[in-house]
């Protein structure tokens, strides 16, 4: 053994390394091509976005489009921004959807965190029942119940308002049934100590639960968020006054009736689209966190 | 006993907003439409029809069409969005440059309003000097394709760029998911399949996609829901008709032509019950044959 090893050490050597490498050279070719593959597609979702931009920006786009499609405008002007912004009352619709939105949103996480809070930790008559009849109800697609929903809004007086797009939506099953699950895994050690001390259930819930609920809550507000400013269906039905139309809805509603001057409709949904992406690259972390803690999307 | 409904009185008040609110805004809706369903409008009272509007509705070639085209569009674009996402989703998941970049835009869509991704889609798919079709002219592809200017059942037809734009929105929350359930999976599973010697595609042939069960459980069930159940971007693209020649109506524009246009609430609510009698059969389907194979194959074991 020993001698065989002394008269030909290089070759067995050798092919190891040789083998070792090819197999490292397999492995980056494989990361290239895996790259490739990914970088085609983000591409592919990033372009639209990016021709939206620079058709924006191009004056002419309005009258004739290039046949060539141009990611850079051959004539740069902030036309169109000036002319959508013109056309419409777009930061009277931001300031409605944001408005809508925080206070949908905080409402719900209110909502949906108290009594989370009963079902996952609370002693009373009919906790199982009232539980199981919030749960039967969580696969209901809203479409479902719209047009009664808004036949209530008209006998309430609350068509066009902002109420008609708040209440609706201020708790919810789901919200609830995730809470409680979050709740559920808080020891009960730390509640009861509290309890000895005196608390009532209110201040547990406000200075103890509350703030060991942070990703929950972090995912609920991601995900209501989205669904209240990106909504369109329900504002359709109880809007008409265009004074409270949020930024969506507008959108929606001159890019069915202006879509005639390409640029400017662009530039309409760049300004209703981009500062929300600005945001999300901000917060893109806890918003894909939110998605995957909850399985649902905006 | 009284000492102990006192004591549970503060959950009760816990409980009572969302009950309060869940009645007005849920409960009562879903059974109003059952009720609206069965009664008919007679001069602004309601009359008692039975299940008229649920005869005519099956009666109704609008409807039906409208029915059929909600059940093509969702099965096409499961059978696409499926795989290519839990393709993408793999390939993501073994990439080590950049990976959270890479999900982070794939998602980008999913972060955009339905409408305003629509509306930047119509103009996408332009015919003339349209993104796609500028592109495909350099190509030198002739003629080229009418996208939504097209109703029939063709490649490149209305419904083929609805289900492209559909799949280009849904990719990134899909490989989220998929991606979510790849870690879930046992890495004993993959070392036991290395030591048995299987290659890498064997092994997520064999290992990984039998552990994605939940996952694809999971997503058929909301999948199902919300392709039945889609309104947004066809209304933005085709009108409450769903434009060109209906070819892009589904149930829920039928529904809003009907409630909002024909001012026919309760026939618009026979069939807003009917869409939730097919949710409602889908879903136990669906739960019910993934969760059959999950017993037998226990027993099996």
């Amino acid at each position: 053994m020993a001698t065989s090893e002394n008269i030909s050490p290089a070759r067995p050597v050798g092919s190891l390394r040789g083998l070792l490498s090819s197999q490292r050279n397999f492995k980056r070719l494989q990361q290239v091509i895996i790259f490739i593959i990914m970088a085609v597609g983000a591409i592919a979702m990033i372009a639209p976005f990016e021709w939206m931009l620079a058709t924006s920006f191009s004056r002419s786009a309005n009258v004739s489009m290039p046949r060539i499609p141009r990611f850079w405008p051959a004539d740069p002007s902030f036309f169109n921004y000036k002319v959508a912004i013109t056309n419409l009352p777009l930061v009277r619709y931001y300031l409605n959807s944001l408005f809508v939105t925080t206070t949908a949103t905080l409402g719900y996480l209110f909502f949906s965190s108290v009594t989370g809070y009963a079902f996952a930790k609370g002693r009373f008559v009919g906790k199982s029942i009232l539980f199981i009849i919030l749960l039967t109800t969580l696969m209901i697609p809203f479409e479902i119940r719209m047009i009664p929903l808004y036949l209530l809004m008209r006998q309430l007086h609350l068509s066009d308002t902002y109420a008609a797009l708040i209440l609706p939506f201020i708790s919810g099953g789901f919200g609830t049934f995730l809470m409680r699950q979050y709740i559920s895994a808080i020891p009960d050690e730390l509640i009861d100590a509290a309890r000895v001390d005196g608390a009532s259930e209110l201040t547990i819930y406000a200075r103890v639960v509350l703030p060991l609920c942070g990703p929950a809550l972090a995912a609920l507000a991601v995900l209501s968020a989205l669904w209240r400013w990106n909504d369109v269906l329900w504002p359709l039905l109880v809007l008409s006054n265009r004074n409270l139309y949020t930024i969506t809805f507008g959108l929606a509603t001159a890019g069915r009736s202006q879509g005639i001057f390409t640029g400017v409709a662009l530039a309409t949904s760049a300004i209703a689209i981009l500062p929300l992406m600005i945001l999300y690259l901000f917060l893109q972390r806890y918003i894909i966190k939110g998605i995957m803690l909850t399985g649902l999307k905006g | 006993m009284l000492k102990k409904l006192h004591k549970s009185l503060i959950w009760y008040v816990f409980v009572a907003p969302t009950f309060i609110l869940y009645g007005l805004f849920v409960a009562y809706p879903t059974f109003e439409t059952f009720r609206l369903s069965f009664f008919h409008e007679v001069a602004t009272r309601q009359e008692f029809v039975g299940a008229l509007h649920y005869v005519r509705l099956l009666s109704n070639e609008v409807f039906l069409a409208a029915l059929l085209n909600t059940a093509f569009l969702g099965i096409i674009f499961l059978l696409l969005i499926i795989p290519l996402s839990l393709v993408m989703a793999s390939l993501l998941n073994n990439l080590r440059v950049w990976p959270n970049l890479f999900k982070a835009i794939y998602f980008l869509p999913q972060i955009t309003s339905t409408v305003a991704v629509a509306l930047v889609f119509s103009y996408v798919l332009q015919p003339n000097w349209g993104l796609v079709n500028g592109l495909l002219r350099e190509l030198g592809v002739n003629p080229l394709p009418l996208w939504l200017a097209e109703p029939r059942y063709v490649l490149t037809g209305s419904r083929a760029a609805v289900t492209i734009l559909a799949v280009w929105v849904a990719l990134g929350y899909y490989m989220l998911i998929f991606q979510a359930g790849l870690q879930a999976v046992p890495a004993e599973l993959y070392d036991a399949a290395v030591v048995d010697g299987a290659g890498p595609l064997q092994t997520w042939w064999l290992i990984t996609i039998p552990s994605l069960r939940p996952t694809f459980i999971f997503l058929f069930i909301t999948g199902t829901i919300d392709a039945m159940s889609r309104f947004s971007d066809l209304w933005m693209l085709g009108g409450p008709a769903g434009t060109p020649a209906r070819s892009l109506q589904t149930i829920v524009l039928y529904m809003y032509q009907t409630a909002f246009e024909s001012n026919d609430f309760n026939l618009a609510s026979a069939s807003a019950v009917i869409l939730f009698v097919i949710v409602l059969g889908l879903t136990a389907f669906n739960f019910r044959s993934f969760l059959q194979r999950e017993f037998s194959s226990q027993s099996g074991a």
